[in-house]
């Protein structure tokens, strides 16, 4: 109700404020009302033509004409004229004459540029003639213009064909070496060539080596564990020929044969200390034969024992031949042996073999400056002599050995100088057969013999690894004894047991249901850990006195 | 279950006592044997990932001794 009152006021003054009014008062108002000629003449008038509600606008409020004819002075003189034009006629005589001659431009469309008088240009009387000479001819219809082409686009318009081969941005190294370019380095050949056995190669052979002697090996003032010794063992197999290196050169001969190699286990074994032996020559002094072999060299673990053995030559007969195939296939368990045995299996298949295998023998000895009778090489040639040959003439490398000892089972002897049998074949392959068949779904898994020899030799790195850590730990918690807390830690240490995966669940997963049962009693006897130690540990002392 | 049936606990001891010269305590062994398999699982696990590069049937010496010597460094203490 206020606000419409307000809007009374506003709209009405005089009715409600003034109720007596007079005439000057009246007059006053409406001069009042009346908006002050602030603005310019013509303006005012175009603005009051435009708004004729400005009349009510209160005085306070300066005039404006709306919209942008009033701000552009051309806009408004047009919208003027063109009321002008509609409202009144031209009184002037300029105007009357301007708007004629526009009437008449409007007129004749011919003429219509601008309404003023044309006057003939060259162009002009071009047409003129033009219309009068070709009055049939139609004006060309312009084809459609292509649009104008920068030059870079024209350029572009190679690219409609078909696609040429993207260069390559990077280096082809894997090609490199592909085409015979001059920057290949010529062939160097890594083994010496073949040559005849009797070509004078005196100088050929020569080889240069590392300067640092043999003693001042730096590997060698570590611990010598088997395990770092990978390379040692995998080459004792080579099959075919092998080289050896005497002083500067280098000879070549055949692989190992494997009566050396036993007899050579043998002698180690008598010979404690020596872990790695350089030669026959300085082991066997004793022995008149091998005296005259300097040249046999090789490199073999100290701690392969071998109890009781049986000492043939190697081509005497098959049945020693099976022993002693039965000898490696219990003993050994380094990989070469399993070279001997394949060479063995070779000899058991095929005689032809020995043959070769014998010659070679003989070259050997040749070597070794033994003349040989010609009469026996003689006798040797003959086809039906590989018989006798086997069983009499082949220069066996030990004949006074001893020959009745048979090995039963293979010792080894670990750095402390235990006696520990070797982890048994047959449960090795069960728990990898059982993994491989579990890991590959359905099916069995199979494993196969040299793979299996592999995962033995494998096992037995493991333990004695994970045995000396073992040591390591109790020894470090001053403990004689190896505890489960040391299995812990180190199960810990390799990072197969976390905050959220314990030994137990560990367990629960691999081991079966009765090793469970028995690490399930432990944590009773881990209770009383601190009062068992003593009698534990007197207990292993027996024990080991016992071992 | 990989191992169906008790393992050779005399032997494991034996030669643990042997590298170690140390004793052992009553259950020790188990957990050494647990070891023992979770480090199998491993080696058989990488031969035969090693030997499916190759291009070989099942797990081969090859591989194997590819692999032995990185397992043998995983699992050492």
């Amino acid at each position: 109700m206020s606000e419409s009152a307000r809007k009374k006021q506003r709209v009405s003054p005089n009715d409600s404020n003034h109720a007596d009014h007079t005439l000057h008062s009246d007059l006053r108002h409406l001069s009042n009302l009346i908006p002050k000629p602030v603005t310019p003449f013509r303006r005012a008038i175009s603005a009051s033509a435009a708004t004729p509600a400005t009349h009510r606008t209160p005085n306070n409020i300066p005039i404006r004409t709306p919209g942008t004819a009033a701000r552009t002075p051309r806009g408004a003189t047009s919208l003027r004229a063109a009321g002008q034009g509609r409202r009144a006629a031209p009184t002037t005589p300029h105007a009357i004459r301007a708007l004629r001659e526009r009437a008449n431009a409007a007129r004749t469309p011919g003429r219509r540029r601008s309404g003023r008088v044309q006057r003939e240009t060259p162009r002009d009387i071009l047409r003129a003639l033009s219309r009068t000479l070709a009055k049939d001819t139609v004006p060309a219809d312009p084809s459609p213009e292509v649009p104008s082409r920068s030059s870079a686009l024209d350029l572009a318009d190679v690219d409609d064909g078909p696609d040429p081969v993207r260069p390559r941005l990077s280096m082809p190294l894997d090609d490199m070496y592909d085409d015979d370019s001059i920057h290949e380095p010529p062939p160097r050949e890594s083994l010496l060539p073949d040559l005849p056995d009797d070509v004078d190669t005196g100088t050929l052979q020569s080889l240069e080596f590392g300067r640092r002697a043999y003693s001042e090996d730096p590997r060698a003032q570590f611990t010598a564990r088997l395990s770092e010794r990978f390379g040692d063992l995998n080459e004792l197999g080579l099959d075919g020929e092998e080289f050896e290196v005497d002083g500067m050169f280098i000879n070549r001969r055949r692989t190992l044969d494997p009566d050396r190699l036993l007899q050579e286990a043998i002698e180690e074994a008598l010979d404690e200390d020596a872990q790695d032996v350089s030669g026959l020559g300085g082991l066997g002094l004793g022995q008149g034969e091998e005296v005259d072999e300097p040249t046999f060299r090789f490199t073999i673990p100290a701690r392969i024992r071998r109890e009781e053995r049986e000492d043939q030559p190697p081509l005497d007969n098959h049945e020693d031949l099976e022993n002693q195939n039965e000898n490696e296939d219990e003993g050994s368990d380094e990989a070469g042996a399993d070279a001997q045995l394949t060479l063995h299996n070779e000899d058991h298949e095929d005689e032809d073999i020995i043959e070769p295998l014998n010659n070679n023998t003989d070259w050997e000895s040749d070597q070794d400056a033994q003349p040989e009778d010609p009469s026996l090489v003689a006798y040797r040639e003959e086809p039906s002599a590989i018989d006798r040959s086997l069983l009499a003439h082949s220069p066996s490398p030990h004949p006074n050995a001893p020959q009745n000892r048979r090995q039963r089972k293979a010792l080894h002897i670990s750095r402390s100088g235990h006696e520990y049998p070797s982890f048994p074949a047959a449960v090795v392959k069960r728990i990898a057969t059982g993994m491989v068949a579990k890991s590959q779904g359905t099916g069995k898994g199979k494993i196969n013999k040299e793979t299996l020899a592999v995962l033995v030799q494998t096992t037995d790195w493991f333990f004695e690894q994970v045995s000396e850590d073992l040591a390591a730990y109790a020894g470090h918690a001053g403990r004689k004894v190896v505890e489960e807390q040391d299995v812990v830690c180190l199960m810990k240490r390799q990072r197969q047991i976390s905050a959220n995966t314990t030994a137990f669940s560990l367990a629960q997963k691999m081991l079966p249901r009765e090793l469970l049962q028995e690490l399930r009693m432990q944590p009773v006897s881990a209770k009383g850990r601190r009062q068992k130690r003593k009698r534990m540990e007197a207990i292993q002392e027996e024990e080991d006195e016992d071992g | 279950m990989p191992a169906t049936s008790l393992y050779p606990r005399g032997t494991v001891k034996k030669i643990v006592k042997a590298h170690a010269n140390r004793g052992l305590s009553r259950n020790a062994d188990i957990l050494i044997f647990l070891n023992y398999l979770v480090f199998m699982e491993e080696l058989l696990k990488e031969s035969s990932i090693a030997s499916k590069q190759a291009g070989e049937r099942g797990i081969s010496a090859r591989s194997v001794r590819k692999v032995r010597e990185g397992c043998l460094m995983k699992f050492k203490g």
